[in-house]
């Protein structure tokens, strides 16, 4: 378990970093592809997160889908600006997350995995067929982010690229801290506990389910707040693009950086998948085709991912299992 | 009224039957080499466009299509294992892996589908043509067809299962491999023939569905409701599977005659809400029976 | 300290544990031993609450337990070492440990998750005392190393640590020298009889009829689920009954 102090220090100069990279990247087009980036890293996140509680969620874009639908509601039907819609549609996410997972959380292993996939389905239709959120061609014209005036300082207007992605950045750190908080304290050990030998773990004390129940809320709050940053940076959201498929995406963003690094591990996994077929221009048809070969070699091959590259060679070839 | 109602228990005993056969498939992959294999559905597909393949573009008669359908999806499901599954089973923590790597094998076969056959679906005329009738009831002799083969699918899996040496060697396996594998069975051969089983189990399904529903690349989709029917029936359990399958067909042949399509898809998640409500590892399953661990 | 009336558990058609009723006094050693498939085991995970007895009852300190969850057995003073060497095989030694701590927090779990300073000072408490553990059974030059690559020895003593961390009133041991060397062996049986003096109950399951004997104030013998019989080490091993069992009837 590394030390706070280290996971700060780490935290800190990762900030620094890509607080610099619009300087280096102008094209419009790729400040979008890094915002996306550093969306989809946010939700790559929340499957760590899980994960570590022996949670393997298959119905993480559901609740990516209600924070957005619910922060494009709010936002529509009771005008809120989007800094009061945004914390709001990750409270009401986690809220809805609370009543389903008293549920599902009972039952681990393959019974959640296909509980969560029929979960993701129930919310993808759900979103079509009821009126409140549009039927198949979901929700239009939702307001973009509002302003922020501080009279006589500053103002900031949302609306180019730069600025979304500052937003994007401010609100990945918010979850990157909020998530190693849980982890450098006793929740983060436990949880590990819980991954690693939930019948031990029990042995010793720890309530599993309280501990499970706390990772699936704070994941899926987390995951809220990103579906909210994406209903409003994109204006427009349609029931389709938060099915199964996409929580297969953020598996993939996790997995490729390796799961044992919560926070870099899911920028370098989002960053590969959505920058490299684009800079190899890579046809669109064969590039699922080529993210699956690159799956399974990378599963057979190099299960810890590719940060474990790095990791290994400090701590003297260990070997991985 | 009572020629309805057996009207209606013939068409969900149909969409039920083929259900039954996609779960009891599932079940055997998720129970012996314990697999969370989500590549299951593009099996169906695949065995569709092999007996759409074989009957519209080879002009091959439906059975030895259908057949091909069977021997393709069994042998190709068979080598995934080795190839791929085969290396990560015995690695320590292979949940994710296995579930990451059958994510793979997913995205291979739906997108190699999409590149092969387009992604426009294709429909077939129907190969056994005609109504038949009993008494009030009317019945096309496909779905009578479609019925026929199905149970005698699921009687060859049940003789399978239980009367042959190899159907005794995947019980003893799925309990405790450690043990088996010193009394003389090899594991991985029992897991090659259960996953080969299980694929060519979704494959007829897929073929005998193909001139009922049109071909598509997406019939893939299909794997969530098989995964509905497993909950349903409890995780570990072939009666289950059987109870499951049957269960949803009823509801959605009743429920479309009686409230339309839609509704019959909101009925059927209530139904299965309050099933699980009751009993929450599903109707045959122990709660709380974790098989990762 | 601990009873148990007529428990019972049936798995299927099997009967596992058949009317067993067991008495346990305070500071004993008492050894559990059978053949196997004698229905140990089965009477450990009812005891601690893994398993649901079909019928019976279990009594801690007075206290009604049947059917208590594992994690509310453990506060309420009973923790266990596995059979196999059931570790974090990736956490570090110290952090096994530590997972022991989980349920004697005091400060407010906010306080925790923001780190104040009565968090991190009662942190800093429980790191002193897992250490001491850790010195107490002589593995605190091991602390930062990763559980996975311990001997197999160190990773039994390390299931007992992780035991004592739960600071238990009763410990229970499921085999503690299965697999150990004759050395690593003799340190085992010290170390448990230096747990027992620092005031534990303990209950030991052991093949190893010299570890029982060595150790054990009064022997319990189980066989196909039922009491066999009871009674000081000599006694048992006299007990034609007992001979009987292990051996089967054809040697007589």
């Amino acid at each position: 378990m590394t030390s706070p102090y280290k996971r700060i220090i780490g935290l800190t100069v990762l900030t620094f970093i890509l607080a610099m990279v619009p300087l280096i990247v102008k094209s419009p087009y790729y400040m979008h592809l890094l915002i996306m980036v550093g969306m989809n890293a946010m939700l790559a996140m929340t499957f760590i997160l899980m994960l570590r509680a022996g949670l393997i969620s298959l119905g993480i874009a559901a609740f990516w889908g209600i924070g957005a639908y619910v922060s494009a509601l709010l936002a529509l039907r009771l005008d809120l600006s989007f800094w009061m819609a945004m914390p709001l549609s990750a409270i009401i996410t986690g809220a809805v997350a609370l009543c389903i997972g008293c549920v599902l959380v009972k039952n681990p292993g393959f019974g959640f995995i296909i509980e969560t996939v029929v979960l993701g389905e129930i919310a993808v239709l759900a979103f079509a067929h009821l009126p409140l959120f549009g039927g198949y061609k979901g929700i239009v014209s939702i307001p973009p982010v509002d302003p922020i005036h501080i009279p006589f300082l500053f103002s900031i207007e949302f609306v180019s690229k730069t600025a979304s992605y500052y937003l994007i950045l401010f609100l990945f750190l918010l979850v990157a801290i909020g998530y190693s908080a849980f982890y450098s304290a006793w929740t983060g050990r436990a949880w590990l506990a819980i991954g690693l030998n939930p019948r031990l773990a029990e042995s010793k004390g720890v309530n599993i389910y309280r501990y499970r129940l706390l990772a699936f809320v704070v994941g899926s709050a987390g995951a809220g707040l990103a579906g909210s940053f994406y209903a409003h940076y994109y204006g427009a959201i349609a029931p389709t693009t938060f099915n199964v498929f996409k929580t297969i995406y953020i598996h993939i963003f996790a997995i490729l950086g390796g799961v044992g690094f919560p926070v870099l591990g899911p920028i370098i996994g989002a960053f590969i998948m959505i920058l490299v077929p684009e800079v190899l221009r890579v046809a669109k048809e064969i590039e699922p085709i080529i993210t699956g070969l690159l799956l399974i070699l990378l599963v057979l091959f190099l299960p810890q991912g590719l940060l474990s590259l790095l990791s290994r060679r400090k701590k003297n070839a260990r070997p991985v299992g | 009224m009572l020629s309805l109602a057996g009207q209606l228990i013939i068409e969900g005993l149909g969409i039920g039957l083929v259900y039954v056969l996609l779960a009891a498939g599932l079940v055997l992959i998720l129970n012996i080499p314990r697999v969370f294999f989500i590549a299951y559905g593009q099996f169906y597909m695949l065995g569709a466009y092999i007996l759409w393949g074989g009957t519209v573009l080879f002009k091959l008669p439906f059975f030895i299509s259908l057949i091909l359908s069977i021997l393709a999806t069994g042998i190709l499901g068979a080598i995934s294992y080795r190839l791929i599954f085969y290396y990560i089973q015995n690695v320590r923590d292979n949940f994710l892996p296995i579930i990451v790597a059958a994510m793979g094998l997913m995205m291979i076969m739906q997108q190699g589908a999409l590149l092969v056959f387009g992604t426009s679906s294709h429909g077939m005329q129907s190969e056994f043509p005609g109504l038949i009738e009993f008494g009030d009831i009317i019945v096309s002799v496909e779905k009578l067809v479609l019925i026929i083969l199905a149970l005698l699918v699921t009687g060859i899996l049940y003789v399978l299962l239980q009367k042959t040496k190899i159907g005794r060697a995947m019980r003893a396996v799925s309990f405790r491999a450690d043990i088996s594998s010193l009394q003389g069975i090899n594991p991985t051969l029992v897991y090659m023939v259960t996953m080969g089983v299980g694929c060519a189990l979704s494959g007829f399904a897929g073929g005998i569905m193909a001139p009922v529903y049109a071909v598509s690349p997406d019939m893939g989709g299909i794997i969530l409701t098989v995964l509905l029917v497993i909950m349903l029936g409890g995780m570990g359990s072939m009666l289950g599977a059987v109870l499951g399958g049957l269960i949803l067909g009823l509801t959605l042949s009743f429920g479309h005659y009686f409230i339309g399509a839609d509704l019959a898809q909101i009925a059927l998640f209530l139904v299965i809400g309050i099933i699980l409500f009751f009993k929450p590892g599903g109707l045959l399953g122990n709660p709380g029976e974790d098989l990762s661990s | 300290m601990l009873k148990v009336n007529k428990l019972t558990k049936h798995f299927g058609g099997l009967v596992a544990v058949n009317e067993v009723d067991l008495h346990i006094d305070s500071s004993e050693i008492v050894g559990l031993i059978g053949p196997n498939g004698a229905g140990k085991s089965t009477l450990f995970n009812l005891i601690n609450g893994f398993l649901k007895p079909t019928s019976g009852e279990v009594f801690f300190e007075g206290m009604d337990i049947t059917g208590f969850k594992a994690h509310d057995v453990s506060h309420l003073g009973i923790d266990q070492s596995f059979q196999a060497s059931t570790l974090f095989q990736r956490l570090s030694v110290l952090d096994n440990v530590f997972i022991g701590y989980h349920m004697r927090y005091k400060t407010k779990y906010w306080k925790r998750l923001l780190r104040t300073p009565s968090a991190l000072k009662e942190e800093r408490a429980f790191r002193k005392d897992a250490l001491e553990i850790l010195t107490f059974m002589g593995l605190q030059k091991l602390r930062d190393e990763q559980a996975e690559n311990l001997s197999h020895g160190h990773q039994k003593i390390l299931g007992v640590c992780m035991a004592l961390a739960t600071k238990p009133k009763l410990l229970l041991l499921d085999e503690p020298v299965a697999g150990m060397s004759p050395t690593e062996t003799e340190t085992m049986i010290e170390l448990i009889r230096k747990i027992q003096e620092k005031g534990l109950t303990i209950v030991v399951v052991e093949h190893d009829m010299k570890v029982i004997m060595s150790l054990c104030d009064r022997i319990v013998v189980l066989n196909y689920g039922r009491k066999l019989m009871e009674g000081s080490p000599n006694e048992v091993l006299k007990s034609d009954e007992v001979i009987e069992a292990y051996l089967g009837k054809a040697e007589i």
